[in-house]
């Protein structure tokens, strides 16, 4: 990792080159409750000063809601094209959880099958961090996730009058090299650095009991009543998983057109909350009740990957809480499961 | 094979369904060359009683209507019920919750006996059928879906989760969020979210997914502050018919 200082007032110069130069997605205003990432036109667009996002901006990008996979012409034989989609994108503005978030989905899409749409895409993103204030509802510091030192390019930390550079890659050294006007960093540059990081981790203020919920977990998993009131309110309607940064379900469904000869195979975000994703032929469902949902819902946020990758998935944005009509709260719920023992 | 002949025909709506297959414009010509229309009544003038489908707007509220609905079900191999008239009766039924004797007079005053109206019913009251293309309008890609999954011989898939989904799916701010209220957590998907894209809440013009968790429903719209009067509403707007509510379901 390299660190180097861009100063203030040559940080708008920057971020006009990258506009007038590259195809750009960052946060814009959306309306009064939310954020949004999308292409950026005019510099001035770009509201940095953002918390809630509805759609993780990384996933938004490289795994959209629906994609076209397959074009398919039926005849004789049946001839079909792969399809890939991809451009040279610069992402201005993710923050660190929402870049662990990616830095899953990369190794969830690349390791045992390699998702060639999804690796096209990554191959031609680069990535530019900043911080932003966490939400109430954020607990992204339990899950290891308030700071990254992997999966971007560039990250930019505020130090009031000057940002704090750090590059991980030389496509982001290029960039900078291209567009900026940087200089060398100082000893009190880094002190100040790690200043500003105990200022920020003491913004996450959400408290929650990981090593409790991990070690009761398999006790209380068949435990009588314990999920069916957790769940009770539950619509099965899947906002937590689509909103999640880490959720990589997909169901693929094939469209004919009406000429009957052709066709594409197509992928859209799919939930394990609803009834049908657990629904096999013959009618029989392995996951029937919500409740068995909730329950599995949480083993693949907080144990699965731990026990694959040495990490979880979930990485603490507080999305899927904020997300949630029926209040159903991942955070609150992992403290509830440590109490459920207790008595 | 030749191609199959199609019915379309338009009981008791208000004709905004046959006009979504009208609004199909570039699939339109694909529609006319995969299947042979013989009958279409608002489109066009000639009739025919030869036909293999039949798609159905609409609901039965006269005794001519079920006249009707009968003699096409007893012609049509294959009946799909287009709209929420025909599915299950849709904002027709707001008269039997009203009162059909009640609403006849307060229409139609002293010419009330003119008028042979009878209680809503939705097509399958009558007739049999076999594919339902929900919604208030119905989603015109949704009734293109049904006729080309007729021709390759494979069940049209009809989402039965909530309208959430696709909201999340288009990325929408939830109205919640916004100071308003939806029916989306328990509507059935397949409209592509049509109301909350447009920042406006879901009404359930395409009826309920099959589990609804109506009590939280409930709540929820107590929370935002609506009376049990206003909830009732909401939840009867569309779905009065077939003798229960979105409550008793
Ligand atoms: S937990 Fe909440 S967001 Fe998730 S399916 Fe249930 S009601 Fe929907
Ligand atoms: S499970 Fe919830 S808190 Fe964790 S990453 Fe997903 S949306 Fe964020
Ligand atoms: S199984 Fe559920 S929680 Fe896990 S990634 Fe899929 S949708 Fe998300
Ligand atoms: S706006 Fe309606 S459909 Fe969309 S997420 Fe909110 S409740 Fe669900
Ligand atoms: S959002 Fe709800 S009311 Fe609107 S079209 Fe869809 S199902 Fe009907």
């Amino acid at each position: 990792m390299l660190y180097k200082i861009l100063d203030k007032n040559h940080h708008k110069e920057f971020l006009s080159n990258l506009v007038a130069n590259v195809k750009m997605v960052g946060p814009k205003k959306k309306d009064d409750s939310c954020h949004d990432f999308t292409s950026i036109k005019d510099v001035d667009e770009i509201d940095t000063a953002y918390q809630k996002t509805t759609i993780p901006p990384a996933k938004k990008i490289l795994f959209p809601s629906t994609e076209n996979l397959v074009r398919f012409r039926l005849g004789e034989t049946i001839e079909s094209e792969g399809l890939l989609e991809s451009s040279e994108t610069v992402l201005f503005g993710i923050n660190a959880w929402d870049i662990a978030g990616m830095n899953f989905l990369d190794r969830f899409f690349s390791t045992d099958f390699a998702d060639e749409n999804y690796i096209a895409k990554r191959k031609a993103l680069t990535v530019i961090g900043i911080d932003t204030e966490p939400t109430e509802t954020n607990f992204a510091h339990y899950m290891d996730s308030e700071y990254v030192i992997e999966g971007f390019d560039l990250y930019f930390t505020d130090l009031g009058d000057r940002f704090f550079v750090r590059i991980a890659t030389a496509k982001g050294n290029a960039l900078l090299d291209r567009f900026a006007h940087i200089k060398d960093i100082e000893e009190n540059d880094l002190k100040d650095f790690n200043k500003y990081m105990n200022v920020y981790r003491k913004k996450f203020k959400l408290e929650i009991n990981m090593k409790n919920f991990l070690d009761n977990f398999e006790n209380i998993y068949d435990k009588k009543g314990v999920w069916e009131e957790l769940a009770e309110k539950c619509y099965s309607c899947g906002s937590c998983n689509l909103v999640c940064p880490t959720c990589f379900c997909f169901n693929v469904k094939d469209d004919i057109n009406l000429d009957l000869k052709t066709g594409q195979k197509m992928r859209e975000w799919d939930s394990c909350m609803i009834p049908e994703y657990g629904l096999v032929a013959g009618e029989h469902n392995f996951r029937p009740s919500k409740e068995n949902r909730l329950k599995q819902r949480y083993r693949c946020k907080l144990i699965t990957y731990k026990e694959k990758y040495g990490k979880n998935s979930c990485v603490g944005c507080g999305r899927c809480i904020e997300a949630c009509l029926a209040k159903i709260n991942i955070a609150e719920d992992i403290n509830a499961i440590k109490k459920e023992v207790n008595v | 094979m030749g191609k199959p002949k199609v019915g379309i025909f338009g009981i008791t709506g208000c004709g905004g369904c046959q006009l979504e297959i009208l609004n199909l414009e570039d699939q339109l010509l694909d529609l006319i060359n995969a299947v042979d229309i013989v009958h279409f009544t608002e489109a066009i003038t000639e009739f025919s009683d030869d036909y293999e489908v039949a798609l159905i707007e609409g609901s039965i509220t006269t005794e001519h209507d079920v006249e009707r609905i009968e003699k096409i079900g007893s012609i049509a191999k294959i009946v799909v019920a287009v709209g929420s008239c025909a599915v299950n009766g849709g904002l027709n039924c707001l008269k039997n919750l009203y009162g059909t004797e009640k609403a006849n007079a307060l229409v139609y005053g002293d010419k009330k006996e003119w008028i042979d109206t009878i209680d809503v019913k939705p097509v399958d009251a009558y007739i049999q059928v076999d594919h339902y293309v929900r919604g208030c309008p119905p989603n015109r890609l949704e009734i293109v879906d049904v006729v080309r999954s007729l021709l390759v011989g494979r069940n049209p898939e009809i989402p039965n989760y909530p309208v959430c989904i696709e909201c999340k799916r288009n990325g929408n701010t939830c109205v919640y969020e916004l100071g308003k209220t939806c029916l989306g957590p328990i509507s059935r998907a397949g409209c592509n979210s049509r109301c909350p894209n447009s920042v406006s809440g879901c009404e359930a013009c395409r009826g309920v997914i099959d589990d609804p968790n109506v009590n939280a429903q409930k709540d929820l719209l107590a929370e935002h502050g609506l009376s049990v009067k206003d909830i009732m509403e909401q939840f009867n707007l569309y779905n009065a018919c077939k003798g229960k509510t979105i409550e008793q379901t």
